[in-house]
């Protein structure tokens, strides 16, 4: 169900992309149909494949990198594209095909009725269905309660890239985003910045095609990383605007 | 001046010269190069002043003095590439900064050929 999206506000819509030739134009197809009025931004991360040729076929404002910086310097060059061009919200969803655009909705609808800085669409909320792999699950339950413990507040699903953003957000993240393994680190930041952040229920896919960057390896080193990250944010000052 | 005092002061001497050297052909920047000339300097110092070597030895709790020139080598190492690994990690930020800085500008350039190629071609420009 498209949302309404007021006339006087903009709407970015920043899709990360590595590799994603297979499953990108079908990701665009699906963010049309849901909401036509937003602006459509594929970051390339260096692919070495057709992503950036395909997604400016599909119709969308490619950004290309001259090299892969990583997920989240690919998302931080969205947000510095959506704050110099002025966008009010911002939606992230994954080049892959695991983010549901028509869900869209759902994570915009509290930005824009002002109940929070940042949504992010989660999977374990309700049961829908989806199911990960034991191990990764439990990497995600331990940063879950780590999270949840820092920032006083239930998060059950720190690494959820399906997020909406309002102005605000995007000038932070644009200052400040976490190069790599991005997501349960800005969820601390996010806190400690003073920037309200939810949680909705959402379902999401298995990926379309190409190659997830989680091995069970990765999972492991993830997890350790992105923990002595969290850590270390908490000795810093807290993070203030502005690059 | 006993052999092993001359042995690593000619030491400490050569490693001077050739940073210095690669300071003058450019190919070091003096920013990077002071922790290598106060290294040298240092051994030079100790080794040169036994009294200086034989104290510092004692209060660092070391039974054997010479060992304490070798002390002072591996702490200066430490420092050294801790000192690197933070400009590679400097490095890294512009880096970053710099690709993301391209990768919209290059945007930028696109959008404005475009709007550019229509105008030449004698369309309305749009708005």
């Amino acid at each position: 169900m498209p949302i309404p999206l007021p006339p006087d506000k903009r709407l970015l819509v920043i899709i990360p992309a590595y590799n994603e030739e297979a499953s990108l134009a079908r990701v665009i197809a699906s963010v049309k149909a849901a909401m036509p009025q937003a602006d459509i931004v594929v970051i390339d991360d260096g692919s070495r494949d057709d992503t950036a040729r395909v997604g400016g076929i599909a119709g969308a404002h490619v950004v290309t990198l001259p090299y892969n910086l990583g997920i989240g310097a690919a998302m931080q060059t969205g947000f510095l594209f959506a704050r110099d061009g002025g966008y009010d919200y911002a939606v992230q969803v994954d080049g892959d095909g695991q983010h549901d655009p028509s869900e869209i909705g759902e994570i915009l609808g509290p930005v824009m009725a002002g109940e929070a800085d940042v949504v992010a669409g989660a999977r374990y909320i309700e049961d829908r269905g989806y199911t990960t792999p034991w191990p990764r699950r439990i990497g995600i339950v331990i940063l879950a309660t780590l999270i949840s413990i820092v920032v006083r507040r239930r998060v059950t699903d720190p690494t959820s890239g399906f997020r909406a953003s309002n102005r605000q957000a995007i000038q932070y993240c644009a200052g400040h985003y976490p190069p790599d393994y991005p997501e349960p680190e800005s969820v601390v930041q996010f806190a400690r910045a003073g920037l309200r952040m939810k949680e909705v229920p959402v379902t999401m896919n298995p990926r379309y095609g190409g190659q997830s960057s989680i091995t069970p390896f990765r999972s492991f080193y993830y997890m350790i990383k992105v923990i002595l990250a969290i850590m270390v944010d908490l000795l810093r000052q807290p993070p203030r605007f502005g690059r | 001046m006993d052999r092993i005092t001359l042995s690593i002061v000619i030491g400490a001497l050569v490693l001077l010269v050739i940073v210095v050297e690669l300071v003058r052909q450019r190919r070091l920047e003096e920013q990077y190069s002071l922790l290598w000339l106060g290294a040298a300097t240092a051994l030079v110092a100790l080794a040169i002043s036994r009294d200086l070597w034989d104290k510092l030895a004692i209060v660092v709790g070391i039974a054997y003095p010479p060992t304490a020139l070798f002390i002072v080598l591996f702490v200066a190492m430490i420092m050294i590439l801790l000192h690197f690994s933070t400009v590679i990690s400097k490095l890294t930020r512009q880096n970053r900064q710099a690709a993301q800085e391209i990768g919209l500008l290059q945007w930028k350039l696109n959008e404005l050929e475009k709007q550019l190629a229509q105008r030449a071609s004698g369309d309305q420009p749009q708005p």
